[in-house]
């Protein structure tokens, strides 16, 4: 069972490497955008940073969130070319197939972390934390990637073929932007980020990093919240993308 | 004017009418003889009603009696699409060691029931039995014995052909060194040796054909199924590939090949079964089938069944 997770995985992270459009959005996106925010509102560009500090967070779960997209386009891809039939005579079995993506796209969250941490660092932004928040920080990142592709297994069910799974991922993508990161929502319309997985993610990193203890209370619920719609909503991607998905 | 030239100039008025009356006749009939010709063209072109052609099912009583020598029995099987019967009740036994040929237009069901025996498709009834386990039942099992080189190129393009070949290897757990062995005898063989370090991306549509059967084969399965392995292959690649198949059949392998090219069901099949809207109607070896139906092919025999050619699909 090790030998062909490792396989697959392997395999998506050669994908990840060698395809321009999965590096763009998975690495180079990020990065680009912190360098972006960080000018434009950072201490180095100018200004007190204070912004930036408040962006920041936000800016971890951006990029952990276009994963939606490129899932559901590495689904729809391989589904277009007879690769998951392919698969599926092999002895391999859906729970080994989704568990590599699963793992690849964790992967793929930690070194994003890595990037616009590192990157926000070098634009100015100075957070208030020791080790423990950093692994906590990383952990709710992990499960935000989680939801990540079990969204991307929804889109890909929905989509006809790759160009239309990264227009259709969209549907996700930018209420968890727009309504679940640093943009100030007015009153009103705050009950939408209730149902969003990034804002419980940039809420509990913006704590932790702000100083607050990853151990309180506040933050385990917020971890047992998105670790659960982790779970419902890979779980509920994994069953609608095998029962419609025409694999 | 007396009476008989009146009379001589009727006949002369009843001449002309009865002459052009002719000419209207002749011109029907000319016109009816066209029409007749033109129904006989489009009947040729029309399909056979499937109500008419003579089904050709092996016993169903003697499906199922194991003695060990079979590698695949098929029975009652069938598979319905909403109102289309894609295989409609095929019972089938092929022997261990046969190089099985599914013979038939496009579309008549032979890629539906590969589907089905390999576990793509489940049935709507009956059920078939690969290399001992039920397809219904216990179909990891079938997985770990089987090789399936599918229509579609199937590889990933951003891998190197080598990187391919590992990976499936790497999915059925093989070992590492034996998976080397494989992958360089198959490369050899091939032609694509020197081409296995390169992305698929840069392969021609043959190059990609022949990774295509290596990932099949890479697994030493004990039963492969071939569909359509040659389709968009130059002549040369496709006697080539020929001759590759031909190879497997000395390692003892079960082969299942769909094919809607004649010459290459007559240049490697033991056996023929003949498929059309998803009934078999036809099933022996090319030889038998050529000489029941006094045909000097398999197209011939096709053609003296259905009435049509193989190549115009159902």
């Amino acid at each position: 069972m090790i030998q062909r997770v490792l396989a697959l995985v392997k395999m998506e992270l050669l994908k990840l490497i060698r395809e321009p459009a999965n590096l763009f959005m998975n690495l180079l996106f990020p990065a680009v955008l912190t360098l972006v925010f960080g000018l434009a509102f950072g201490a180095l560009g100018g200004g007190d940073g204070s912004l930036f500090d408040m962006m920041a967070p936000g800016l971890f779960a951006y990029a952990c969130i276009f994963i939606i997209m490129t899932v559901s386009m590495s689904f729809t891809d391989d589904r277009e070319n007879g690769l998951l039939k392919r698969i599926n005579v092999t002895p391999t079995t859906s729970t080994q197939f989704i568990g590599s993506h699963i793992i690849t796209n964790m992967l793929i969250a930690i070194i994003q972390l890595t990037i616009v941490f590192l990157l926000s660092l070098l634009m100015g932004y100075r957070p208030n934390v020791d080790v423990f928040g950093v692994i906590m920080a990383f952990i709710f990142m992990l499960f935000l990637s989680l939801c990540s592709v079990g969204l991307g297994l929804i889109t890909a069910t929905i989509a006809k073929s790759a160009g239309a799974a990264s227009g259709l991922s969209f549907i996700f993508i930018l209420p968890q932007m727009f309504f679940g990161t640093f943009i100030i929502l007015p009153e009103g319309i705050r009950i939408i980020s209730a149902f969003l997985p990034s804002y419980y993610v940039t809420d509990a990193i913006t704590v932790i990093f702000g100083g607050g203890s990853p151990f309180a209370v506040g933050i385990l619920i917020q971890l047992g919240i998105i670790a659960l719609m982790g779970l419902v909503i890979v779980i509920l991607g994994i069953f609608l993308f095998r029962k419609y998905g025409k694999v | 004017m007396n009476d008989k030239e009146e009379m001589l100039k009727l006949i002369d008025e009843l001449k002309k009418d009865l002459s052009s009356k002719n000419k209207e006749i002749v011109g029907y009939l000319e016109k009816i003889e066209a029409l007749e010709q033109e129904i006989m063209k489009l009947q040729k072109l029309m399909p056979v009603e499937p109500s008419k052609i003579k089904v050709i099912k092996e016993k169903p009583e003697d499906v199922f009696d194991l003695d060990g020598a079979s590698a695949i029995i098929i029975k009652d099987l069938v598979k319905q699409f909403d109102d289309i019967t894609a295989v409609n009740g095929i019972n089938l036994e092929i022997k261990k060691g046969e190089l099985f040929g599914l013979l038939g237009p496009n579309g008549a069901g032979k890629t539906t029931t590969i589907n089905m025996l390999v576990g793509l498709l489940n049935p709507t009834e009956g059920t078939a039995v690969v290399g001992g386990y039920d397809i219904k039942r216990e179909l990891s099992k079938i997985k770990e014995m089987i090789g399936v080189c599918p229509q579609e190129a199937s590889v990933y393009k951003f891998l190197k052909g080598r990187e391919n070949v590992e990976l499936f290897g790497n999915l059925f757990e093989m070992d590492k060194n034996l998976l080397k062995e494989r992958a360089d005898k198959f490369f050899e063989a091939s032609g694509l040796k020197e081409a296995s370090n390169r992305k698929a991306k840069g392969y021609s549509g043959g190059m990609i054909r022949q990774l295509n059967l290596i990932i099949a084969l890479i697994n030493d399965p004990k039963i492969v199924f071939l569909d359509e392995p040659t389709v968009g292959m130059d002549p040369r690649a496709r006697r080539k590939t020929w001759n590759f198949i031909g190879d497997l059949k000395q390692e003892d392998k079960t082969i299942i090949l769909t094919t809607h090219y004649i010459e290459e069901a007559e240049a490697l099949c033991d056996r023929v079964g003949i498929i059309d809207y998803g009934e078999l109607i036809a099933l022996g070896t090319p030889k038998e089938l050529m000489k029941k139906h006094d045909a000097t092919n398999l197209e011939e025999v096709f053609m003296k069944i259905t009435g049509r050619r193989i190549m115009e699909g159902v």
